[in-house]
């Protein structure tokens, strides 16, 4: 279970503080698709952040799999990150420079994954986004497609409880945008990999099983609430 | 994250860039070549005094004289009194000064010394010219021999006590002195003579008083003598490590040189008056006993230096010399100190998503840091690797010409330690790293939100 808990996030101080995200409560199932949709500044990425752990909420709590995540110390959120949590973004964020092998590395490299493993790691992520015939090509040279399947794989190749996917088809034409999120859905289902879609694409964000609409910081409304669950009321911490 | 692990990824970041890595390496290699070669020549000329000392002055003597000034610098800046029991020493400028030398009665004094087991003037004799029949003649200069010397001989050999009216001859006399080889002057005699001292102030009074006969006299009296030696041994020019100079001298017994000198100086205001002396001490290689003998000449009011002070004096010049150069080096890896803060940040700027990522992902703060300090030492490592290395060639093929110009014989100025040169490399690895201290931290720094924002 994944929950928030009056989530509040303030900007600044006295006159000039502006609330980003505004008394945020829910909890979804571990495993689910959740879409967050909304215009820019409606506060979607600031609530991906809090949930994913890299920004400290002003008010309320976020637990996943009963940890309640801002009351660890700063190197456990770290930990938690590196073991639970993955990320895919618009601008895929591969270092082209170097090789695919190497980019899917990454994230077992940071949760010191024993040597012995990696090897094998890395080849059945490459394997499932179908760039296992690239492992040594640099990153410079595959195509936009190509790059964000690559940051796919290193994305799941630590096996990730949740997945946070910000526009991961923003820059990638509409074929290969689909195509994408096919290997994104199918992850889901292959692994129980809990989905986070960060979008304001309405047709993407349908295909998750809940969409939250949020508004000035707000959620305006939620469909397919099925796995969203309401958190009863109570003084956030 | 492992240390081999982020060690790794600091080498791949540097290949990424390679000309910025090598650009900021080559800054710091400047300061390591200086300073390997500053290492190099101090090493060279350290080793080359210690020899120096070691294979021509006895460690179990001291040199005894009874004037301080002998061992350290005189004030020239101020008239001297005139004191006329003193000698006169003329320095390389020509420059004359008085000191207070050394009587047979000092001689005696310093026998009876506790712990002093012999005592020997020190005398070098100018002799007027050394030849034998039907050779031309040659100047020369003739020492007492010391047994601690032991050189290399071509023929003969040298008895424990040297008998009266030899000679030990340098290889460089053989053909002058018309000898096909050395074996053939074994045996052979030859004819050395030696001037005496005019006594100058009797032959300007004689001038000033105007008695003529008197300066008659002391023009007719014989002002020099011829005395047969036979050669004994004949020495092989030595290839290196000698005194400047003394590659010609011919030895000969102590008591011979003694005879000789007193000839030539008799009359003379420096008759049996000497600079200094070689003060022999009973089991001298013990350096506590070396240094009690020596407190006792000192106690009774003479100067005395062993070869350890005389090699702590040549040390102190070549530590000096040594940090002149080695500030100049300095200088150079300051600089560079200041080309890889400037590296380090431009890398910061340029990975700053790639930071904002592995953060994300869950990399401490900590090893981000290392990260960059890694990336620090590395190319503090590759700038002194690149020195150090181009320090050992230049001076490996500089060696000979310098030993050439520097008349070293077959001792080479820059000497170089494998140990030295790894602390160097270490060193230049830890100042890089204290370089990259202010961009790592920076690194570490970094906010993952702002960081994959930024473009």
């Amino acid at each position: 279970m994944i929950t928030l808990d009056h989530i509040t996030k303030t900007y600044g101080k006295d006159e000039s503080a502006f609330n980003a995200l505004n008394d945020i409560s829910f909890s979804i199932e571990e495993g689910s698709t959740l879409a967050i949709i909304g215009k820019s500044g409606s506060g979607k990425s600031t609530l991906m952040h809090i949930m994913s752990g890299l920004d400290r909420p002003t008010r309320g709590k976020v637990v996943v799999s009963n940890i309640d995540v801002y009351k660890l110390k700063s190197r456990d959120i770290d930990n938690f990150r590196s073991e639970q949590i993955s990320f895919i973004f618009q601008s895929f964020f591969v270092e082209a420079n170097q090789t695919c092998y190497q980019n899917v590395m990454l994230p077992l490299e940071i949760a010191k994954v024993p040597m012995a493993k990696r090897k094998k790691l890395v080849m059945d992520a490459l394997t499932a986004v179908e760039l296992d015939n690239k492992v040594n090509k640099l990153a410079s040279t595959l195509s936009g497609g190509q790059k964000q399947r690559l940051a796919i794989a290193r994305a799941i190749v630590n096996k990730p409880k949740i997945l946070f996917a910000d526009e991961p088809t923003g820059n990638l034409d509409t074929s290969t945008g689909d195509k994408i999120i096919k290997l994104i859905f199918d992850l889901n289902k292959s692994l129980g990999t809990t989905i986070v879609l960060v979008t304001h694409d309405h047709d993407l964000a349908r295909r998750c099983q809940t969409q939250i609409h949020l508004k000035d910081g707000r959620i305006d409304r939620t469909v397919g609430s099925k796995s969203v669950k309401p958190v009863k009321s109570g003084k956030a911490k | 994250m492992f240390l081999l692990d982020i060690l790794r990824r600091s080498a791949r970041s540097l290949l990424s860039a390679k000309a910025r890595t090598i650009l900021t390496a080559i800054a710091i290699a400047v300061g390591a070549f200086a300073l390997t070669l500053t290492l190099g020549a101090s090493n060279g000329a350290r080793s080359y005094g210690d020899n120096l000392i070691k294979t021509n002055f006895d460690p179990t003597e001291l040199i005894v004289s009874k004037d301080k000034s002998i061992f350290s610098n005189s004030d020239n800046s101020q008239p001297q009194v005139y004191n006329p029991s003193f000698g006169n020493i003329t320095n390389g400028s020509g420059a004359v000064t008085q000191v207070q030398m050394l009587s047979n009665s000092d001689l005696a004094r310093l026998s009876q010394t506790k712990g002093v087991s012999t005592v020997r003037p020190s005398i070098s004799i100018a002799l007027q010219y050394i030849t034998r029949d039907g050779q031309r003649k040659y100047v020369a200069t003739m020492e007492a021999y010391s047994a601690y010397k032991k050189p290399a001989l071509l023929a003969g050999n040298i008895p424990t006590a040297i008998p009266q009216r030899s000679i030990i001859l340098p290889e460089g006399f053989l053909q002058a002195l018309g000898f096909s080889n050395a074996q053939s002057a074994i045996g052979q005699n030859v004819r050395v003579a030696v001037q005496k001292q005019v006594n100058q102030s009797s032959i300007i009074s004689s001038l000033l008083s105007g008695n003529l006969d008197s300066l008659s006299k002391t023009s007719t009296q014989p002002t020099s003598t011829e005395t047969v030696f036979k050669i004994i041994a004949v020495t092989q020019k030595p290839s290196s490590l000698i005194q400047p100079g003394t590659a010609l001298y011919l030895y000969s017994s102590n008591a011979d040189v003694v005879a000789l000198n007193d000839y030539s100086t008799q009359g003379s205001a420096n008759y049996h008056k000497y600079l200094t002396a070689y003060v022999q001490v009973k089991d001298g290689t013990n350096t506590t006993k070396l240094k009690a003998t020596q407190a006792r000449i000192i106690a009774e009011g003479y100067a005395a230096q062993s070869v350890i002070d005389t090699e702590k004096t040549l040390t102190q010049v070549i530590n000096v010399l040594q940090g002149i150069v080695t500030v100049f080096g300095l200088i150079a890896v300051v600089a560079s100190v200041f080309g890889v803060i400037n590296t380090m940040y431009i890398s910061v700027l340029q990975r700053t998503r790639e930071i904002g990522l592995m953060k994300a992902l869950g990399m401490h703060k900590k090893d981000v840091n290392k990260l960059f300090l890694f990336e620090a030492a590395l190319i503090g490592f590759l700038g002194g690797f690149i020195g150090s290395m181009l320090g050992l060639i230049t001076g490996t093929l500089l060696n000979p010409w310098i030993s050439n110009k520097l008349s070293l014989g077959g001792a080479h100025l820059l000497q170089f330690n494998i140990s030295q040169q790894v602390i160097l490399i270490l060193a230049l690895m830890l100042i890089a790293i204290i370089a990259g201290l202010m961009p790592a931290r920076k690194a570490a720094k970094l906010d993952p939100i702002e960081a994959l924002r930024s473009e």
